[in-house]
C-alpha cells in the first residue's frame, strides 16, 4: 500500500512578484524524492473549499536530517491558488505525491536546452537541479531560454543562475533581457544545436509550446513538454485532465495529463 | 477493557451478496487497478468499474471538469476502452481479488446495451451489471433512455433478456418524478436500483464569457448534491420493493449511514475518491465504529430505520 499523502507544514509562502508565490513546505522524510517533471496535489487540510486538490509542479526538493523540504513556485490562476496564496506560515496543507511521470534525461547529449514561459520555469528548474546534482552534468552544457510578458513575470532566476551558465531572458516588452518571444530567441540559435545531440525541454503557455512545435517541426529535435490541465484525482481514475495527442496510428486519443503525462513528446501533442 | 464485538457488515441485494455495503461509484475508481496502491480491494463491498460501451469511446474534448461550490462538474463523455478490451485486459486483474465486480454498461441503442450485457455475462468474474440509463453527457443516448419511464423499462427488459446476472439500473435525477421511473424499471424486471447519477449543471467563465467545460454542460457531483440524492433515495425506497443503492456526495461514514437509514441497502462512494483515495475504507471503518459505539451488531438492523416523525408521533 502506498502512503503518499502527507500533512505538510508551510515554512514560507511569499508573494515574490505580483500574483507569483513561492511556498516552502516541510514534509516527513518518507516523502519520495521527486523525479523532475512530477507534481503533487495540494489541498488545505480540513477545509471543504477548495474541494479538489490543486496540481502544482515541484520546484525544488531537499532532504534534511529528518524531514524533507519542497518548494512550489506558483501563479494565482483561479480560486484554488488564490486560497493557497492566502495561507500563512505554520499552516498545514495536505500533499499527495509525488505524482505523474517525469522527463526522460539524456546525459550523453551534448546540449540540453530548456525553454520556459512564465511559471513554466518551475518544473524545468527542478530538472536543471536534477541534472546538476544527480547526473553531474556540467552547467556549461545547459542552455536556458526564459521568457515572459514583462520583467514582472520573470521568476525563478535566482535559482537558475546557480545551475546554468547560459541563460537568455526575453520579454514581450523588452523590460528585461531581449525584446523578443522566447521561442524566437531559440529559433535564432537553433543552428548552434545538432539535433541528434540535443535534448529540448519546454514548459509554458499553450501558445508558446505550439509555436515551438512549429519551429522544431522542421528539424529532428526531440522535445519533451510538460502540460497542465484542471485535475480532480491526480491518479488516473477520473479522466478529467484529458489532452489530445496522436496515438501510434496517428489518430486522436485523449491522454491523462496526471498519469500518462504530465510530460509528453511535443510532436505528439495536438494543439487546437 | 471489554473487547468490542465486530459488527456484521454483510448485506444482501437480491441475489447479490456483498461483504459490506461500501461500493465504488462508476467512473470514479477506474478499473480498480488505479486505486490498488491505496485501498485493499478485498475490503470493498463491490467495485463498480468505469462505464463500458460496445466500442471504445474517445470521450469529450477538454476542459472536462470544473470545481464548483461543494463539488465538481464533469463532462468526460464516457471515455472507455470498450467491453472487449475490458474483458481482455482489465478483468483478469480484478479476478485476483475476492471482491464483487459490477460492470457498468452503456449503449446508444437497445441492441448495443444487449450486446455489451451478453459479452459480460459470458465471462467469469463479473458479478452484476449496472446499467447506465442516465449519463447526461452524451447527446445521442443517455438522458433520453433514463428520463422516460417507458424507455427505461424497455432497456431493463432488453438487458434482462441477455443475462442471468443481477441487473442494477442506475437512475438519473434529471427527471420530475424519479419514483415513477423506479417503479417502471422494477416492473420490467430490474433486480436493484442505484441512484443518483449526476445532476446536469454548467459554469461560466466571466472573463471569456465562455463555459468552463468544452461540452458546455456537465454532471454535478460531490457533497453539493447529497441532500438531493438522499431525498430521492427516500422517495424511491418508499415506492419499490427491490434493493436500492444510495449514491451522491458521500464523503464520510455519517453520509453513508444517512443513506442506509432512509432505506438504501448499500452505498457508492464516488467523487470522494478524488480528494481522498482512502475514502472507501475510511467510510467502512467509520461505519463499523458507529455500529460498535451504538451497540448495533448487524448493519442490517440500521437499514431503513429512519423515523420521519410527523403523524406517527405517539407522545
Amino acid at each position: 500500500m502506498a502512503k503518499n499523502i502527507f500533512i505538510g507544514e508551510i515554512l514560507r509562502n511569499e508573494e515574490i512578484r505580483p500574483n507569483y508565490f513561492l511556498m516552502k513546505v516541510q514534509l516527513p522524510d518518507s516523502f519520495d524524492e521527486p523525479r523532475p517533471g512530477q507534481f503533487v496535489m495540494i489541498r488545505i487540510a480540513g477545509l471543504s473549499e477548495p474541494f479538489l486538490g490543486r496540481p502544482i509542479s515541484i520546484y525544488s526538493y531537499s532532504l534534511r536530517k529528518s524531514f524533507v523540504e519542497i518548494e512550489f513556485l506558483y501563479r494565482i490562476a483561479g480560486k484554488g491558488t488564490q486560497i493557497l496564496a492566502g495561507l500563512i506560515k505554520s499552516s498545514q496543507v495536505e500533499v499527495h505525491g509525488p505524482l505523474g511521470g517525469s522527463y526522460e534525461v539524456f546525459p550523453e547529449k551534448e546540449n540540453i536546452v530548456f525553454i520556459a514561459g512564465g511559471i513554466g520555469v518551475a518544473p524545468l528548474s527542478l530538472l536543471a537541479q536534477y541534472l546538476c546534482k544527480n547526473v553531474c552534468l556540467v552547467p556549461s552544457r545547459m542552455n536556458f531560454y526564459l521568457g515572459a510578458q514583462t520583467a514582472k513575470e520573470i521568476v525563478g532566476l535566482d535559482k537558475l543562475t546557480r545551475l546554468c551558465y547560459n541563460i537568455q531572458i526575453c520579454t514581450d516588452d523588452g523590460s528585461q533581457g531581449r525584446k523578443s518571444l522566447v521561442t524566437q530567441a531559440f529559433a535564432e540559435d537553433i543552428k548552434k544545436y545538432d539535433p541528434a545531440n540535443t535534448a529540448v525541454y519546454a514548459c509554458g503557455p499553450k501558445g508558446m509550446m505550439k509555436a515551438l512545435a512549429g519551429i522544431l517541426g522542421k528539424g529532428k529535435f526531440a522535445c519533451q513538454v510538460s502540460l497542465e490541465e484542471r485535475m480532480a484525482c491526480g491518479t488516473g481514475a477520473c479522466m478529467g485532465c484529458a489532452v489530445a495527442v496522436k496515438d501510434k496510428q496517428g489518430d486522436v486519443a485523449y491522454k491523462r495529463v496526471c498519469s500518462d503525462g504530465p510530460v509528453f513528446n511535443l510532436a505528439d501533442v495536438i494543439w487546437e | 477493557m471489554k473487547a468490542k464485538t465486530f459488527p456484521q457488515m454483510a448485506v444482501q441485494l437480491g441475489k447479490l451478496s456483498l461483504k459490506n455495503p461500501v461500493m465504488t461509484a462508476s467512473g470514479t475508481f477506474g478499473y480498480g487497478e488505479e486505486y490498488a496502491d491505496y485501498v485493499d480491494l478485498n475490503r470493498l463491498g463491490a467495485i463498480v468499474v468505469k462505464g463500458l460501451s460496445l466500442q471504445p469511446r474517445l470521450g469529450n474534448p477538454p476542459p472536462r471538469i470544473m470545481e464548483t461550490a461543494g463539488g465538481m462538474l464533469n463532462a468526460i463523455g464516457l471515455q472507455n476502452i470498450g467491453v472487449d478490451a475490458f474483458i481482455e485486459e482489465k478483468l483478469p486483474y480484478l479476478r485476483q481479488y475476492d471482491v464483487a465486480v459490477i460492470a457498468n454498461i452503456y449503449g446508444e441503442s437497445y441492441a448495443e446495451y444487449q450486446k455489451v450485457a451478453k459479452k459480460l455475462s459470458a465471462v467469469k468474474g463479473v458479478h452484476a451489471l449496472e446499467v447506465n440509463v442516465s449519463c447526461p453527457n452524451v447527446k445521442k443516448g443517455g438522458l433520453s433512455f433514463g428520463t422516460d419511464p417507458k424507455v427505461a423499462a424497455m432497456v431493463t427488459r432488453k438487458v434482462k433478456e441477455e443475462t442471468d446476472l443481477p441487473v442494477i439500473i442506475k437512475l438519473t435525477p434529471n427527471v420530475t418524478d424519479i419514483a415513477a421511473v423506479a417503479a417502471a424499471v422494477e416492473k420490467a424486471g430490474a433486480d436493484a436500483l442505484s441512484l443518483i447519477n449526476t445532476l446536469t449543471g454548467m459554469s461560466v467563465d466571466l472573463k471569456s464569457r465562455k463555459p468552463h467545460l468544452k461540452n458546455i454542460t456537465g454532471g454535478l457531483s460531490g457533497p453539493a448534491i447529497k441532500p438531493v440524492a438522499l431525498r430521492m433515495v427516500w422517495q424511491v425506497v418508499k415506492r419499490v420493493a427491490i434493493p436500492v443503492i444510495g449514491i451522491g456526495g458521500i464523503v464520510n461514514a455519517v453520509d453513508a449511514l444517512e443513506f442506509l437509514m432512509v432505506g438504501a441497502k448499500a452505498v457508492q462512494v464516488g467523487t470522494a475518491n478524488f480528494i481522498n483515495p482512502y475514502a472507501t475504507t475510511d467510510i467502512l471503518e467509520g461505519m463499523q465504529n458507529y455500529l460498535q459505539d451504538n451497540n448495533i451488531k448487524d448493519i442490517n438492523k440500521l437499514i431503513g430505520t429512519f423515523n420521519a416523525g410527523g403523524s406517527s408521533c405517539s407522545g
